[in-house]
């Protein structure tokens, strides 16, 4: 019994000590702290900036106008009047509209034929077209969004006018018009803004991505200086390399709760990006997120020998890793084998989980797909870590490293 | 010249000697173009899962659901019962839109009262949220058309005047060098070639730190005969030849076997590239000759180039950013880069019109020069320190 005990005071001194330690190097060196902190601070800050607007708003279009007629007046009127598009130039010719869609001082080119109002007056269909700027989608989205709502309320004030002629008016001609008609529930981001999306996926994913660079770095450096995978005291050396493996992991989880409550709790509320997850089922959540991440990057942190290959592979995999994250590209449209993929990365089920909680006020329940595989990463990549540490420390026992 | 020939020789000599770092990296740019090549090679995606709640149970609402089924977008995974159920489906991400439909409609309809639809849709998705909103909504629309259609009918009105009365406008859209409405060329032209960029940045900013800190300067210097500028030149060339090809090969792969739209020149396209890896290597310079410390200069470098991907607007129009950031993005080469794709490939520019996004990437070489001197005094300092030093 009292060896017992022993035992697990013995355990818990080294892992204190290997906490210690280990933090005691993330203070030290400039670039973790560099990464650790501003990093993490820094990049959600950037990001609120630069995504501050959700919307684009007041994009530059051109007009022009064969057709010279009051409905098509009425049209480009109510085409300056919405909160998308700014009708800014009202060209003569095509060529000149697209000689400033060259120049991209127009970002869309409204054009009416001049068969438009006749049509409309002989009760056919008239045709509009609309040029749209494709070098980045949300021109696109908003020039065809101002467009076609436009479109809609002239063909209600058009289809009134017609049905008037035939003799039905008021309430019945609404009927008429619209039998069935619906109403659209934009839900969980009601502008369907641009920032709402994306942000709460960047800042999940800044956390990933900073405390795997760290540790990468971290354990580059331990190799760069001839160390094994980590610096671990000296009486530790070639034994227990669960305690290693605690105690560090124990050293970053203290750095990154305060962070993570910063980055990804504070700034949802200081950014006015959607919270509307309960507080409870956050922390849960980052729990096994936080876990799942340290030993992924511990383990694939034991494979890298030099301080900056460490950095190269997390800057090539942010990218890969937002769009396997399913946010921006739905999952249910990704190859499959991109999917089981994706499967692999703590990141993954970390920004989808947060999202969905944060962003559309799911329970736990609800990410339970998530949730659980972030606990069997947690476990898997926690036994990897130690594998590959055991295998490290006794191909240097004999001693050919010291410290 | 032969200065510079011997520089390049020994860059050539120090890659053979540990390719290692090369090696990795174009890995990684292999890996991106095979990635992003397959991931969304629906272009658009299709099929997205959606829900109708049926509280209705009758023929309308039943050949609703075949007719959002045929859509080319959606397709109905399921039909539930209340409106809970779907949301919380759409909380686990299995559907990302859902169509109300209340008791009682087909009846309503009948008697010419009107029944009211709701539809739902996930904007915490945005492309997916609102690309299932789009085929739902045109449901919405048709099936009023529909019903509008078969009173007519009865009231003896001809199918050219029906159509006029429900469709009295059309609007034709001409998406212009992206017909498809494809995202592959949206995101992968300026994508891929960022990726290069930032690899070319980070990989110039650690070689170049690595002289001094291997303590190899002042080789390095005299192979080049004392010229900075000639080292430097002899010593990034390697790189600048390797990613601008990797580049202009992608560039390829896109445009020709993958058929993006390319109105202008391609070979314009290849300049703006060199120049854009050129840009990137000068700042790279200019970061490594303020910042001497390698590891804290290899990870500004890292902060700097991942922040190129949102300041270049490919995404996220500049114009839409916060005025100073405005500014700002004018220090990041991909930005330019970006530009000059959008004016050549899109547009089909012609050289008066994007020759200002050129001089921008020209004008980054002077930072390169700037970081040039700073790493040439850096290295007297050096040498001075080791002479009092003996």
């Amino acid at each position: 019994m009292k060896s017992f005990w022993h035992n697990i005071t013995a355990g818990l001194k080294d892992i204190y000590d290997v906490f210690t330690l280990e933090l005691y190097r993330i203070f030290t060196d400039g670039g973790v702290m560099l990464i650790f902190f501003v990093g993490s601070l820094i990049y959600p800050l950037i990001f609120g900036a630069i995504y501050k607007h959700e919307c684009i708003q007041n994009l530059p279009v051109a007009v022009v106008d064969d057709s010279q007629s009051a409905s098509s007046q009425r049209f480009i009127h109510k085409l300056d009047a919405t909160p998308e598009v700014n009708v800014d130039f009202h060209c003569n010719t095509l060529a000149e509209a697209e000689s400033l869609m060259r120049q991209r001082k127009v970002n869309g080119i409204v054009y009416f034929p001049n068969d438009y109002s006749d049509r409309l007056a002989k009760g056919e269909t008239a045709r509009l077209c609309l040029f749209c700027d494709m070098s980045s989608f949300l021109y696109y989205r908003s020039v065809f969004a101002g467009a076609s709502s436009v479109m809609l309320d002239e063909m209600k004030h058009i289809e009134l006018e017609r049905y008037a002629m035939a003799g039905v008016t008021g309430q019945d001609a609404e009927t008429a018009i619209t039998p069935v008609p619906y109403e659209d529930v934009k839900l969980f981001s009601p502008a369907g803004g641009f920032t709402s999306f994306l942000v709460p996926a960047l800042l999940a994913l800044v956390i990933h991505q900073t405390l795997f660079l760290g540790i990468g770095i971290l354990s580059g450096t331990a190799r760069e200086e001839g160390q094994t995978v980590a610096i671990v005291p000296e009486r530790l050396r070639n034994r227990s390399v669960y305690r290693v493996v605690i105690g560090r992991s124990l050293a970053y989880m203290m750095i990154y709760i305060p962070l993570v409550a910063i980055d990804l709790v504070l700034l949802p509320r200081v950014f006015g990006l959607p919270h509307i997850g309960r507080l409870g089922d956050l922390c849960l959540f980052f729990l096994p997120f936080l876990l799942a991440t340290i030993s992924f990057s511990m383990t694939v942190g034991s494979f890298v020998r030099q301080r900056d290959t460490g950095i190269l592979v997390c800057i090539f995999f942010s990218v890969v890793l937002l769009f396997l994250s399913g946010v921006v590209w739905p999952r249910s449209n990704m190859p499959l084998f991109w999917k089981y993929f994706s499967y692999l990365f703590p990141s993954t089920h970390g920004i989808q989980g947060f999202v969905r909680i944060n962003s559309m006020g799911a329970h736990l329940k609800q990410v339970q797909f998530e949730y659980q595989m972030l606990w069997v990463q947690s476990g898997l990549y926690f036994l990897t870590t130690c594998l590959l540490y055991r295998v490290k420390f006794f191909k240097y026992k004999d001693g050919a490293v010291c410290i | 010249m032969r200065h510079l020939w011997n520089c390049f020789c020994r860059e050539l000599g120090l890659i053979k000697e540990s390719p290692r770092y090369l090696i990795l990296l174009t890995a990684g740019i292999l890996f991106s173009y095979v990635f992003f090549l397959t991931f969304m090679h629906e272009g658009q995606p299709e099929n997205l899962p959606i829900a109708v709640v049926d509280q209705d149970g009758s023929y309308l609402s039943r050949r609703l659901c075949h007719e959002i089924d045929a859509t080319q977008g959606v397709v109905v995974v399921a039909v539930y019962n209340s409106h809970s159920e779907a949301r919380e489906a759409m909380q686990r991400q299995e559907i990302f839109a859902f169509l109300e439909i209340p008791a009682g409609t087909y009846s309503e309809v009948l008697d010419f009262k009107t029944p009211h639809l709701a539809l739902y849709s996930n904007n915490a998705y945005l492309l997916a949220g609102s690309l299932s909103y789009k085929t739902l909504s045109t449901i919405g629309k048709l099936t009023s058309a529909a019903v509008q259609r078969e009173v007519m009918r009865k009231k003896g009105y001809s199918e050219d005047q029906i159509m006029g009365m429900i469709q009295p406008i059309e609007i034709d859209a001409h998406l212009i060098s992206n017909p498809w409405g494809s995202y592959l060329p949206y995101v992968l032209t300026t994508m891929l070639p960022g990726i290069i960029g930032v690899m070319a940045l980070l990989l110039t900013v650690y070689l170049v730190t690595n002289e001094y800190k291997l303590k190899t300067e002042k080789i390095w210097l005299s192979t080049a005969g004392g010229d900075m500028l000639k080292a430097l030149i002899g010593k990034l060339l390697p790189y600048t030849c390797w990613f601008t090809l990797l580049g202009v090969v992608g560039n390829i792969v896109m445009f020709g076997f993958s058929h993006f739209v390319c109105l202008g020149s391609f070979f314009a396209l290849s300049v703006a590239l060199l120049l854009f890896v050129m840009a990137m290597q000068s700042m790279g310079v200019l970061l490594a000759g303020l910042i001497p410390d390698q590891h804290l200069a290899v990870s500004i470098a890292a902060i700097y180039g991942m922040l190129s991907f949102s300041m270049s607007g490919f995404s996220y129009p500049v114009v839409s950013m916060p005025p100073a950031l405005q500014a700002f993005s004018y220090i990041f080469p991909l930005r330019h880069y970006y530009l000059t794709y959008a004016d050549v490939a899109m547009f089909g520019a012609t050289f008066t019109q994007y020759w200002s996004h050129l001089c921008w990437l020209l004008c980054f070489l002077i930072a390169g020069c700037i970081g040039g001197l700073l790493l040439n005094r850096l290295a007297k300092c050096d040498s001075n320190k080791a002479a009092i030093e003996c």
